[in-house]
């Protein structure tokens, strides 16, 4: 078939691109956990708290993705170069499905036996950490997961700033008139989410406490 | 279940494998270029020249859409190499002022570039790529229409069109208005710089923003109006290349120096005819362009 | 042994315990008695500081609750809840264990500890590796019991442990922990809405009302008490309870 013809023959820049791809999605989304979580954990342990954030984050992730990019080009650090400003948007993007999942996860942990580890004397950090996260964790990494598969698909409008990625087959793709070279792109970056959604969900499965 | 410390490791070693895909190509040269036929031409020129002459891979990474973006790919190591035009160089990346001396502007940019990013520039293919303001062949004549400002007094009736970076950019609409006192009924339509010619002929618009090496001049029977105030920089057409591939490669450096000059503003013109009018395949036209000025064998 | 000292407990504006005062010897059981929002659980966890006085002060071994570090005095107290609050993710060894570990005992003594809890509460040894979804309702509490005593503290704190359990595996297990508690001799404050229960364990029965505590009693004196509340109970709970009062075990 026609688009595998192309795949094969431009197999390298196929490649290439989904490594710039995975690249701008890898850093957002450990940046994005780097504080995510740790701001989940705070606020499902002060509760007051956590209306603002929450609200702070649902409010980033209505802004219209290309919009964003547009209000942070001019910044002067990070517009100089695409790949940080990408990242930065991805990052705030991927930070309500995690911090909404830490938060519902460790609100989730029967408070009983919480309770229990408390009275049997565990310092609060023992029962964030052997107690709340464990239990909470299937509930994390799902919203971890949904952080990769939204970024998946936001990484492909960085391209239109200049940060690469599979994005670039496709705006080129439609600057050609050329269905192939928009395919080459689209695809790719729907199996990359494919694949996260599925890989991510079998670990979130195994971690599920009975 | 996989205890917490297994499941954090995982992810961990996840995150790393996807934070290491950056991409790095010494074995191989990436020429870009932007998302117009003149632009494919010249990126096609420059890849072609290095396929011939010597034994490095060519990546052809064109239509990047804009200035912004390739400069960006440059400076991420994405593209080693694009051609870009002076002018625009200096007023849009650059952001500095209008001038209107060819061998100052280039060497201003030549400077900057190497100073502020570890660009440098080729020597120019030779012709001057500026903007034209076009109208129908049949309204310059009825209206004995030569320069811009002749026809500065019709632009209340007139429609106008321009690509979306002449309207954005500082050394693009603006200052043309200003300078030339043009007074449009509506707003321009912003289009396709592929299509503006065409829009022309066709009647929807009755002035478009186009270039001085526009294919469609001769071949639909437009007229470039004259910038008789002088109000556009000199756009010379340029290979921008980061210094990093020619210290990996410097025998690119030889390859591209014997392009310098060998395109003028008609030759433009024809090649971009053949692409965008005759539809021919412009690999082909490349090729035949380089046998015809004995640059390959 | 514990003496609350005019301990009052108050939040969100209602007044959930009032004027306190009661002691605790050491080895007895005390059994708290009282209905839903009598503020029997609270006195309970004012023990091991899970809630702390708005007046009054709790004392443990002379020294009151609040001026000795608070996870040092918790692991020092066996708690045992309702319906257990076992770690879903631990095996019921890592359960067991769980405070020995964090009190940094080596591995090998944790072990052997597990195993002698496990033979206590007579569970067979091969459930060290179950875990709590795999066991029944009884076999769960007693895994609770076990981790309550594992650190072997000298106080253990038993919130309706019973409570949630089916009639026949409520009588065994108490009728086992009377068995157990004749071996340990813990100083054990039990909390419970069921009068039989409190009868046939407590050596004293604490009844409380509303937030205060009405009187003390034993078994045998409770049963022929002329308080408005203590009769009002033995009426509630009909016949068979001098059986119970005198530690029936059959």
């Amino acid at each position: 078939m026609n688009l595998l013809r192309f795949f094969a023959q431009n197999h390298t820049q196929v490649l290439e691109l989904t490594g710039e791809h995975l690249w701008l999605v890898g850093w957002s989304t450990v940046f994005a956990m780097l504080i995510g979580v740790p701001l989940g954990i705070l606020i499902a342990h002060r509760t007051q708290l956590g209306r603002p954030v929450l609200a702070g984050a649902n409010i980033i992730q209505t802004i219209p993705s290309l919009a964003l990019f547009g209000f942070l080009l001019p910044v002067p650090w990070l517009g100089s170069r695409a790949e940080r400003l990408a990242i930065l948007a991805l990052t705030l993007y991927a930070l309500l499905p995690i911090i909404r999942n830490t938060y519902d996860g460790i609100r989730g942990v029967d408070a009983a036996v919480v309770e229990a580890g408390r009275g049997m004397g565990l310092t609060e950090s023992q029962l964030l950490f052997q107690v709340e996260l464990p239990l909470a964790l299937s509930v994390i990494i799902s919203g971890i997961r949904i952080a990769v598969v939204i970024s998946v698909g936001l990484a492909t409008i960085a391209a239109a700033i200049g940060a690469g990625g599979l994005g670039e087959f496709i705006f080129r793709g439609l600057s050609m008139v050329d269905n192939r070279v928009i395919l080459a792109g689209a695809i790719p970056a729907a199996i990359l989410a494919l694949l996260a959604d599925f890989g991510i969900g079998r670990i979130e499965k195994r971690l599920r406490p009975r | 279940m996989i205890p917490v410390r297994t499941s954090v490791v995982l992810l961990m070693v996840c995150s790393v494998a996807l934070l290491s895909c950056s991409s790095s190509h010494s074995d191989r040269i990436v020429v870009g270029s932007k998302n117009f036929t003149e632009s494919f031409i010249l990126g096609e020129l420059i890849a072609q020249q290095i396929e011939a002459h010597t034994n490095l891979k060519v990546e052809r990474r064109f239509y990047l859409a804009g200035t912004y973006i390739c400069q960006q790919a440059m400076l991420a190591g994405r593209i080693d190499i694009y051609p870009e035009y002076t002018g625009t160089a200096l007023t849009a990346i650059l952001q500095q002022g209008i001038s209107r001396d060819k061998r100052e502007v280039y060497e201003r940019v030549k400077d900057e570039y190497e100073r502020q990013f570890g660009l440098t520039l080729a020597s120019a293919f030779g012709f001057n790529d500026t903007f034209a303001m076009e109208i129908r062949g049949e309204d310059a004549r009825r209206l004995n229409l030569r320069t811009l400002s002749q026809a500065a007094q019709f632009t209340p009736q007139w429609r106008a069109g321009f690509g979306y970076e002449f309207m954005e950019r500082p050394d693009g609409y603006r200052g043309l208005v200003a300078t030339y006192g043009l007074h449009f009924a509506e707003q321009p339509r912003i289009m396709d710089l592929g299509l503006l010619a065409r829009a022309l002929k066709d009647r929807q618009i009755d002035f478009a923003g186009g270039n001085t090496t526009d294919g469609l001049i001769p071949a639909l029977d437009l007229v470039a109006l004259e910038d008789d105030r002088h109000y556009f920089p000199p756009y010379e057409a340029v290979p921008v290349i980061r210094e990093q591939t020619l210290q990996l490669h410097p025998e690119i450096a030889r390859w591209l120096a014997d392009l310098a000059g060998k395109i003028s503003d008609e030759e433009m013109q024809k090649m971009n005819y053949a692409v965008d009018g005759q539809h021919r395949d412009t690999q082909d036209v490349v090729r035949e362009f380089l046998k015809s000025k004995a640059l390959v064998p | 042994m514990i003496e609350f000292r005019d301990v009052s407990y108050g939040v969100n504006g209602i007044q959930v315990l009032s004027g306190l005062n009661l002691r605790v010897a050491h080895g007895e059981i005390l059994v708290l008695l009282g209905r839903s929002g009598s503020g029997k659980t609270t006195t309970l966890k004012l023990v091991n500081r899970l809630v702390t006085p708005t007046s009054g002060r709790v004392l443990v071994n002379g020294k009151v609750n609040d001026q000795v570090d608070v996870i040092q005095l918790r692991r020092g107290m066996g708690y045992v809840i309702q319906e257990a609050g076992l770690f879903p993710h631990f095996t019921v060894e890592r359960n067991i264990g769980l405070v020995p570990k964090i009190e940094g005992w080596p591995q090998e003594r944790i072990h052997a500890r597990v195993q002698e809890m496990l033979q206590l509460v007579g569970l067979n040894s091969d459930m060290a590796s179950r875990y709590p979804h795999q066991l029944s309702g009884g076999q769960r509490q007693r895994v609770g019991v076990a981790r309550a005593l594992a650190a072997d503290p000298a106080i253990l704190l038993m919130d309706e442990p019973f409570g949630a359990l089916d009639p026949l595996t409520r009588d065994e297990l108490q009728r086992e922990f009377l068995l157990l508690q004749q071996r340990v001799h813990k100083t054990v404050v039990f909390v419970t809405h069921d009068l039989r229960e409190a009868l046939r364990l407590g050596s004293r029965v604490a009844l409380m009302e509303a937030g205060k505590l009405v009187t003390v009693l034993t078994p045998a004196e409770f049963l022929k008490s002329s308080d408005p509340w203590a009769s009002a109970y033995v009426r509630a709970f009909g016949d068979g309870l001098e059986s119970a009062a005198n530690r029936g075990t059959s």
